[in-house]
This record gives structure tokens, C-alpha cells and sequence, in this order.
């Protein structure tokens, strides 16, 4: 079987062909190779780069952690500081108050005193003490009882509201009620707090040393007032004993002014004739 | 605080002390800033002739009362930007109500409260 020349370089060339195929097919399967090469080095590196974040990620999520701590115990620190702040604040507040509240009672123990012993007329003398207890104390209600040396009994000097109505010929004998038992013995007597319609009852004497010179008995307070308060009781007790000597000394003085008149008088009549 | 001039009206001097000396706590207030009068009639005289930024008068009072001079400091001296408190000695609604109406800006009750004394006073004295 021979075969033909044209027929032997189909054959040839198909050949060659198939081993250009081959060629190809071997250089594309390196390619691969080479490639599936560089791609394991390249999860290789990739792992190695992720367990180096994951190191990282960690050490930073502790140093987080960490950080997280300090503050919560900055901010723990804050809050303790801040409510011990906060205490110490409400504190000044309140001593502030305190302090202000000691202020005014000063400044109504001193205009009280102040006013007392700024004149020696015995009318305005009680018109003072009337005028502490509206303004200062609150008191609607009231009775200022002078003693009256000769007759022992104590005499309305001064009031405010009903109390003249209630008094038979404005005089209490000493023992007698409430205003003349506490000029009797010389202690105050005190009631609480003040009733509904404000009714109270404060009674105090009014003495030099010993020597009961006077009382003062508070009825009732101003609408708005529930009762005495530590101030009133401060202002009371300075009455007790400042509004006495005032008392006293006007009525002296007025006496001492009353006897010169009479001998200036007398003197000048000797004179004349 | 500036200089303030304040008119205090009572009729008791004894009170115009305790409001003078109250007063002269607040920041700014002196001794000198501070005007007196005994009634209604000799504060409205007052207001008339000087000016001042804040009144505090009682209500009741010899000769004109406190609401009679709120009233012609009102309507007859057309100051509506001058600043009166009222101060009530009975505690009595009534008069605090008749005098807010008149045109008082505000009211204390007697025996006052220096705290709100100062708390007032300073409401109505603008930095």
C-alpha cells in the first residue's frame, strides 16, 4: 500500500500541527503552574499577614480593654467626686441659709434694741415695743401691762386687737389670769403653735433683775404665721429685758423732767417776786 | 450692681430701720441710695420731685395708705415703669390682691423674710 505524495504532506502538516497544539498546551500548563505557584506564596504571605492583624487586632482590643477600665474607674472617680461635690454644695446652701437666717435675726435684735433705747417718752417708748411686735414678731393680737407701783395691778399701756374689750377697766390684778400669775412668779409662759385663726398664747414678763416691772401677752399672729418661731423667741426674750429698763427709765426720766419743771417753775415765781 | 435709689414708706420708723438695714445687704445698695417716708402723701411728694428705680411701701399708713399711693403713682403719675412692692401688715389676701391689681409688681408680708426680701428686690433692680 503506497501512498500518495500529496496525501504523505497532509499528513505532515496535520503533524505538525498537533505538536503546535502540544507546545502550546505544555507552555500554558507552566504558565499554570507558575501561577498556582505565586498564588501559594501569596495565601502564604496572606496568612501570615492575617495572623499578624489578628495579634494586632488582639493586643489592641486588651490595650481597649484596658483603656475601658481606667476610664470607667475615672469616670466611678467623677461620680464620687461629683456627689461628694454635690453634698459639699448643698451643705454651703444650708449653711448659707443658716447664716442668713442668723443675719436677720441680728438685724432685728439690733433695730429692736436700737429703737427701745432711742427715746426717753415713755409714750413712744410703748409705741416702740408695739411696733416690734406687729413688724417683727407678726402679732396680730396683743397686750403690753405696765405694774402700776401704787396699786399693784397690771394696766393696759398698749395694745393691738380686742384685748381692751375683754379687759374690765383695762387692769389685771397680779395673781390674777394668766398676765397676772406670770407677773407674779417672772417666768414666761409659752404656747407651742398657733391655733387655726392664729390664736397663740406667749406671755412674758417684763423685768429688771427681779423686779417684774411689766408683761407683755401675745394673743394671736398675723394670718400667715404657724407659730413662734427661734427668732421670735430671741426677740421676746430681748423685750423682756431691754423693753423694761426702757420702760423704766422713760417713766423716770419723765418724773425727773415733770419735778425740774415744777422747781424751775417754783424758782422762777420766787424770783419774779 | 450700679447705684440704686429705693423709697421706703412706713409709718413705723421702727420697720424703715429693720428695711433700711435689710436693704443695705443687697449687692450694690448703700445707705445713701435709700429714701424714707412715713405715709403715703409724703412718698408720693417724693416721687414727684426724685427718681427712683424700685418703692417698697406698707399698705396700711396714717394719711394716704399704701394702695392710694400705688394707685395716683398709676393712673394720676402715669409711672407704670416704676416697680412697687406692697408690704402687708395683716397678711391680708385681700389687700394684696387689691393692691396687685392697682399695679403693685409685688408683695412681702410682715413680719418680712430678708432672704426674700433681697430675692425680690433684686427681681426688680436689672444688673
Amino acid at each position: 500500500m503506497t501512498q500518495k505524495p500529496e496525501e504523505i504532506l497532509t499528513l505532515f502538516s496535520k503533524s505538525e500541527e498537533l505538536l503546535e497544539l502540544f507546545r502550546k498546551g505544555k507552555a500554558f500548563t507552566e504558565e499554570l503552574m507558575c501561577e498556582n505557584e505565586r498564588l501559594r506564596y501569596r495565601v502564604v504571605q496572606l496568612e501570615t499577614e492575617k495572623l499578624d492583624l489578628s495579634d494586632m487586632l488582639m493586643k489592641e482590643i486588651e490595650r481597649v480593654r484596658l483603656e475601658n477600665k481606667q476610664l470607667a474607674q475615672k469616670i466611678e472617680f467623677i461620680d464620687h467626686r461629683f456627689h461628694e461635690v454635690e453634698q459639699e454644695n448643698k451643705d454651703f446652701a444650708l449653711r448659707y441659709v443658716e447664716v442668713e437666717e442668723q443675719n436677720e435675726s441680728l438685724a432685728n435684735l439690733y433695730v429692736a434694741s436700737y429703737r427701745l433705747h432711742s427715746t426717753l417718752d415713755p409714750a413712744e417708748v410703748v409705741e416702740c415695743i408695739k411696733e416690734i411686735l406687729v413688724n417683727m414678731i407678726g402679732s396680730e393680737e396683743f397686750g403690753l401691762f405696765v405694774v402700776d407701783e401704787e396699786t399693784q395691778e397690771l394696766v393696759l399701756a398698749g395694745y393691738e386687737g380686742e384685748i381692751a374689750q375683754r379687759l374690765d377697766k383695762e387692769r389685771v390684778a397680779i395673781g390674777e389670769g394668766l398676765e397676772g400669775m406670770v407677773a407674779e412668779r417672772g417666768e414666761p409662759f409659752f404656747t407651742e403653735d398657733a391655733g387655726e385663726a392664729g390664736e397663740v398664747c406667749a406671755c412674758i414678763p417684763l423685768k429688771i433683775k427681779e423686779r417684774v416691772v411689766g408683761v407683755i401677752a401675745l394673743y394671736k399672729l398675723l394670718a400667715h404665721k404657724a407659730g413662734l418661731t427661734p427668732l421670735d423667741h430671741k426677740l421676746l426674750e430681748l423685750l423682756a429685758g431691754h423693753a423694761a429698763s426702757a420702760i423704766v427709765s422713760s417713766k423716770l426720766f419723765a418724773q425727773a423732767d415733770r419735778k425740774l419743771r415744777t422747781m424751775e417753775g417754783f424758782i422762777s415765781l420766787l424770783r419774779t417776786r | 450692681m450700679s447705684s440704686r435709689s429705693l423709697l421706703v414708706v412706713d409709718d413705723s420708723a421702727t420697720f424703715r430701720q429693720l428695711l433700711r438695714m435689710s436693704l443695705q445687704r443687697v449687692n450694690g445698695i448703700s445707705k445713701a441710695d435709700i429714701t424714707e417716708a412715713s405715709d403715703g402723701a409724703e412718698a408720693l411728694e417724693k416721687v414727684k420731685s426724685s427718681s427712683f428705680d424700685l418703692v417698697l411701701t406698707d399698705i396700711r399708713m396714717p394719711k394716704m395708705d399704701g394702695l392710694e399711693f400705688v394707685r395716683q403713682v398709676r393712673t394720676e403719675l402715669q409711672r407704670q415703669d416704676l416697680p412697687i412692692i406692697i408690704i402687708s401688715t395683716k397678711g391680708a389676701d385681700d389687700d394684696i390682691e387689691l393692691g396687685m391689681s392697682l399695679g403693685a409688681s409685688g408683695y412681702l408680708s410682715k413680719p418680712i423674710s430678708i432672704i426674700r426680701l433681697r430675692e425680690l428686690v433684686t427681681s426688680f433692680l436689672p444688673e
